[in-house]
């Protein structure tokens, strides 16, 4: 597919395979379009060319509401809390797509909260939560519309070393659970821990695809990764 | 039952006043207390819940008006089918408004409501055969419930206080159903809420259709109460503003905030415009400077209105008895 803003190419040509159970990872350097593609996959750009199929229905044009609806959710890299409301409702709203009854979906959302160690700030107002927790909060939520695909768009970014091992492991397990996920980090270390597959964005092009050992060692990733040291860690 | 206790003692007050006097200038204010609150707590469907701040919700009062009187006087068909009639013009006028909130955002929308109610100013005050134009319209007076035609003050209160509930009702249907949860979600972060499944455009767009036909219900009680619909009143800006104003005063997106707001604007407009007239009469339009201080006191002190003032003075007094920790932050 392929996204442009006027005269810029923020994604030119890019295909992607995700396989029910799968556990992508994308990477690429600051701009390299890697949120750009999870805003067009998840409806809220129209591509200038190309498809979103999701279980051979093409999504292409498809409102971001009805997308979710159809069993493929996305978080957002800069977290979007319902900042005024409690971390239990926030969840609930998320759980209310699949649920009519607001008493399920109270008792869904309370699950949902436990699940991902929100359990004492159920009753806190989502903005008065840190950036860690709140990182937890939009998994939270997106989980409780019961995707089959989640797209998570850097929830471990900003995250200290110990949040970042639990957000590991809460993703490891809603894998395990049968959600399919694809990551986008920028972090390469977190990212290489926790995939079986990357793929490399520069540019808005792919420039490498394959398991962790294999892009790590790519002389045009590394290129592609050149004067942003930091990242390596 | 707590959290509603605050309706009760207000809307239980309202129902027995006319046993404690039967003073008309005193039951008048409390009918008109109970139908500002109502007419803005319409507006904070759209306003409040759904965060459609608009400034031209006097366009659908003036529909409901109209609708009604000119129903009246020239077929002499019942106020109660001039109601119907104006709800269902105000909705048709909601969806247009409501399909504009979603191409316009933040001030342009507030712009478009304002230049809508314009409009329907400057039509009603020329298309003289319908409308008697710019000099309004006298509401015939004919007795009867099905003519709206209530001579004693008492009962137009239970009427007004009748409305009121429904307009409470609603609101608190906007707090716990799913449909309002949701609104809550498009209210606080559109794009989160659909990327939760929610369809926000839509959902806007019904809840100013509500706020409309609400509105409109409550132009036509007015109408017929007061007796006269005057083009350059009922579409004014003024009027937008007063029920913008209750609101966001009371509480915006609360069950009652704007009950609380239309007591203190209400009963201060009644009390300045009479004293204010006895000291002399260039100080009739001082009230308003006083709302606007009032307003600017409000929006800098107290953002979230006087209920939240007063939550938080509960809150506060129940936390320290109970030797609670303050909420973590």
């Amino acid at each position: 597919m392929t996204k442009r803003f006027g005269g810029l190419t923020a994604v030119g040509g890019v295909s992607l395979d995700v396989d029910e159970g799968d556990l992508l990872g994308i990477i690429g350097p600051n701009g390299a379009g890697k949120t750009t593609l999870f805003n067009v996959i998840a409806g809220y750009y129209r591509p200038e060319s190309g498809r979103v199929v999701f279980e051979g229905r093409d999504l292409t044009g498809h409102p971001p509401h009805e997308i979710c609806r159809l069993g493929l959710t996305r978080t957002f890299q800069i977290v979007k809390p319902f900042g005024n409301l409690s971390v239990r409702d926030n969840v609930m709203i998320g759980a209310l797509t699949r649920v009519r009854s607001v008493a399920a979906a109270r008792a869904e959302a309370d699950r949902g909260v436990e699940r991902c160690g929100l359990g004492d700030y159920a009753d806190v107002v989502a903005k008065s939560l840190p950036i860690g927790l709140r990182k937890r909060l939009e998994l939270a939520r997106a989980l409780a519309t019961r995707p089959r695909l989640l797209l998570l768009d850097e929830v471990m970014a900003g995250l200290n070393p110990a949040e970042l091992a639990a957000m590991v492991e809460l993703i490891r397990r809603v894998h395990a659970e049968g959600v399919t996920l694809v990551v986008i980090e920028h972090i390469m270390a977190a990212i290489m821990r926790l995939t079986r597959r990357i793929v490399v964005l520069h540019h808005g092009e792919k420039i490498a695809e394959g398991v962790p050992a294999q892009i790590a060692r790519d002389p045009k990733v590394v290129d592609a990764y050149l004067g942003e040291e930091f990242t390596l860690e | 039952m707590r959290r509603h206790a605050g309706a009760i003692v207000l809307f239980g007050l309202a129902a027995v006043a006319p046993l404690a006097t039967r003073d008309a200038y005193f039951l008048d204010t409390i009918v008109l207390i109970l139908m500002w609150g109502a007419i803005s707590s319409a507006w904070n469907v759209a306003g409040g819940y759904a965060g459609q701040v608009s400034l031209g919700h006097a366009a659908f009062f003036g529909i409901g008006a109209y609708s009604a009187a000119v129903l009246t006087v020239h077929w002499s068909l019942s106020p109660w089918i001039g109601l119907g009639l104006g709800m269902a013009l105000s909705v048709v006028a909601g969806l247009v408004i409501g399909y504009l909130s979603n191409r316009l955002r933040g001030p342009y929308f507030v712009l478009a409501t304002i230049a809508f109610a314009q409009v329907l100013l400057i039509a009603a005050s020329r298309w003289r055969e319908m409308t008697m134009g710019s000099e309004g319209i006298p509401v015939p007076f004919k007795q009867g419930f099905w003519t709206l035609g209530l001579a004693s003050k008492v009962s137009w209160l239970y009427l007004t206080l009748a409305f009121a509930l429904v307009l409470y009702l609603v609101q608190v249907y906007l707090e716990v159903s799913r449909m309002g949860y949701q609104l809550a979600g498009v209210r606080e972060d559109e794009d989160a809420a659909q990327a939760l499944g929610i369809p926000g455009r839509r959902l806007k767009v019904i809840a100013i259709a509500m706020s409309a036909a609400l509105t409109s219900a409550g132009g036509t009680f007015w109408a017929q109460y007061v007796g006269f619909v005057d083009p350059f009143y009922v579409f004014s800006i003024d009027l937008s503003v007063l029920f913008a104003l209750n609101a966001i005063i009371g509480g915006a997106g609360t069950a009652l905030g704007p009950f609380l707001g239309s007591i203190l604007i209400t009963s201060l407009e009644h009390y300045l415009r009479a004293t204010l007239s006895d000291i002399a009469p260039g100080l009739i339009g001082v009230h308003l400077i006083i709302y606007g201080c009032l307003l600017i006191v409000m929006v800098r002190f107290v953002p979230q209105g006087l209920i939240g003032a007063l939550g938080a003075l509960f809150i506060r007094r129940a936390r320290t008895a109970r030797g609670e920790r303050l909420a973590r932050t």
